[in-house]
């Protein structure tokens, strides 16, 4: 199978003062093919959201390589990185993270026009996603008028709206209660399965983790 | 578009507040541009007249406060007239419409008080700029009319109510209105215009001292030389100017116009080296040049202030749009981390600073227009508009208004653009 991201030798620090260095990232390898369900799990501070962030070309490593879909990211430009990252990457966020002002439809086609599809191709494929995770009646509401879980629905509509090649989690459901937190793992699943979406989910739910097909344990920065 | 306006809509009393000092800014800009708009055209008119001929005065004529130094006697004119290059000379004399009210020796008007001035019928001269004067209904007296026809500035006959065929009243004369001239936005907008010798008679009526020469030149004229030597000097004296005085001698100013293809500076200096003694020669080169830096004085003052008025806007937008940068923070994280590049980023709270600027533009360009409308429609009776409503300068001012918004959103747009995405998730 395809090797989708590979990372080798990730490292970064963060300088919180003169003297106070923090190593988030201290060499960690990892491996994500084509289909891949996996988890990142890990104490908290063991640098599971700053690996996320660097995987999803949102910050830099101090040192390392970083292959996605077969291209060197490491040293790439911001221009080329931003368009790497709207065409090829798929965010979900803990809080959601919906723009408060926009609509769920208009939400989902923001990620279209970022990742270069024409207006009318967005609008059609927006609401394509929106009836497959099940929001077909709730279109035109704004995120303050959905539930977490539907809020949540948007953003995984949003974030396959330019086919990436991967989607990246990060604690999907930390702010759900458990049964929306199945259902949103449930149509991960079934995206997984279906689609073959490659799917890295940071998490610290140990069912979350146990439904995943894989797991990459960090500890201390480094792969454990 | 529609999430500008909305996230206008959410933050609503601030969009107010920073609307509403754009549209002050705009108002000011509408109101004293359109002043300045209606002062330029009426300094072009004035302008362009002025420097289709040479203006004469005479000597010891004081600019700042209008006096006159004298009269300009005919023989001066007529020696003039012989100066190579010169094609013809006419002398004129004005005179206020209305006799001064000793009740009310000062009053302040923003239009030119209706002034007599004379049109000398038999001259062939013609103004290089303005050959003719439009008509709006009649026709300018001509050396066919007759002596009390007159023609009047479209400003006089809307303060005095007259119309074509009226018989009029003016200094104890009676007089015909035989046409109306078309507005000019200048100077013969308030002119009465009378044949040269009735407003002669006019101004010596006027003049206490020249009305006494005129009445005693017949009798003075009788005396003979032996009778004069009998009288004493101060007598004598008084007897040889009411002898020597001549109706025609009675010009307050003249203009002289020139061959074609002669330079007119050549003429004015001919006239300066000849008759420097007797007569101020205004070139008009020189006049156009004073206009000119006068007009772009005046024109500084005016847009100056209404600049200062928009400055303040500007920076209500600026930080305006700071704030909201700042509010936004997170969204602007979410946006860049589903892809949106630095430059989109830009461009989005750019063009909002851009669309709040307009908004408060076309409200300020509104209520601007909307005033001048009322107080012109006030002053449309007298002629007096003091603004002039040009659609071209109306659009531009609402153009204006959004490149100043852009201008004010560029710097928090750029800020908001080189965020760092991390730091701006961070905060998600």
């Amino acid at each position: 199978m395809k090797t989708i991201i590979k990372a080798s030798g990730m490292k970064k620090s963060y300088k919180m003062s003169k003297t106070n260095i923090v190593k988030a990232l201290d060499g960690v390898n990892l491996e994500i093919k084509e289909g891949d369900f996996s988890a990142i799990v890990g104490p908290s501070g063991c640098g599971k959201s700053t690996l996320m962030h660097i995987l999803g070309l949102l910050d830099r490593p101090d040192e390392g390589r970083l292959v996605i879909d077969g291209v060197d990211v490491s040293n790439l430009k911001d221009k080329v990185a931003n368009k790497i990252r709207a065409k090829k990457i798929g965010f979900i966020f803990q809080g959601f993270n919906l723009i408060p002002s926009l609509t769920a439809i208009e939400n989902v086609v923001l990620a279209g026009k970022y990742g270069g599809m024409k207006p009318k191709a967005r609008k059609a494929r927006a609401t394509l996603l929106l009836e497959l995770v099940g929001l077909k009646d709730r279109v035109n509401h704004k995120p303050n008028e959905l539930s977490g879980g539907q809020q949540q629905r948007v953003a995984i509509a949003r974030a396959l709206m330019n086919n990436p090649t991967v989607i990246l989690a990060d604690e999907p459901t930390g702010e759900l209660d458990s049964k929306t937190s199945l259902e949103i793992i449930n149509i991960l699943k079934k995206l997984n399965r279906e689609n073959n979406q490659t799917f890295l989910i940071v998490t610290h739910n140990n069912e979350v983790a146990d439904a995943c097909k894989k797991k990459i344990r960090l500890k201390d920065g480094k792969n454990a | 578009m529609i999430e500008i306006l909305r996230n206008m809509w959410r933050r609503k009393f601030r969009t107010f507040l920073t609307v509403v000092g754009i549209s002050v800014g705009i108002f000011a800009f509408t109101v004293m541009g359109s002043m300045a708009l209606k002062l330029n055209k009426m300094i072009d008119g004035g302008k362009k007249y002025i420097t289709g001929q040479i203006s004469i005065m005479p000597k010891g004529t004081d600019f700042a406060s209008g006096q006159t130094g004298g009269m300009l006697p005919i023989d001066t004119l007529n020696n003039i007239a012989k100066v190579p290059g010169v094609e013809a000379v006419e002398g004129s004399v004005g005179v206020s419409v209305d006799e001064p009210n000793p009740d009310e020796p000062v009053s302040v008007s923003m239009s030119t008080p209706a002034t007599i001035y004379s049109l000398d019928t038999n001259s062939n001269f013609k103004n290089k700029n303005w050959e003719t004067l439009a008509m709006k209904e009649g026709k300018l007296i001509d050396k066919d009319s007759a002596d009390n026809d007159i023609s009047i500035g479209s400003t006089v006959a809307l303060d005095k109510k007259w119309k074509v065929g009226d018989k009029v009243t003016i200094r104890g004369r009676e007089f015909k209105i035989v046409g109306i001239l078309d507005k000019t936005m200048t100077g013969p907008d308030s002119y009465v215009f009378m044949k040269l010798p009735i407003v002669r008679e006019m101004y010596i009526d006027s003049n206490p001292f020249l009305k006494s020469l005129r009445d005693r030149a017949a009798e003075a004229s009788n005396i003979s030389d032996k009778e004069l030597a009998k009288l004493s000097p101060e007598a004598r004296s008084q007897i040889m100017q009411a002898k020597t005085f001549k109706v025609e001698d009675v010009s307050t100013s003249a203009a002289v116009s020139w061959k074609d293809s002669v330079d007119p500076e050549q003429v004015v200096t001919r006239i300066k080296d000849q008759f420097k003694n007797e007569v101020v020669v205004l070139s008009p080169k020189k006049m156009g040049e004073q206009i000119d830096k006068a007009s772009a004085t005046m024109n500084a003052i005016i847009y100056g202030a209404a600049m200062l008025a928009l400055i303040v806007g500007v920076f209500s937008i600026t930080n305006t749009m700071v704030m909201s940068i700042s509010e936004r923070t997170k969204e602007i994280g979410i946006k860049k981390a589903i892809g949106a590049s630095g430059r989109s980023i830009s461009f989005e709270y750019t063009l909002e600073a851009g669309v709040i600027s307009l908004i408060g533009g076309l409200i300020g360009m509104g209520i601007g227009t909307v005033a001048i409308v009322i107080i012109n429609s006030k002053m449309a009776s007298k002629g007096a508009e003091i603004f002039l409503l040009d659609a071209n300068f109306l659009i531009g001012v609402v153009v204006f208004s959004f490149v100043i918004g852009i201008i004010a959103g560029i710097i928090p747009a750029a800020r908001a653009a080189k965020m760092k995405v991390v730091d701006a998730i961070r905060e998600l």
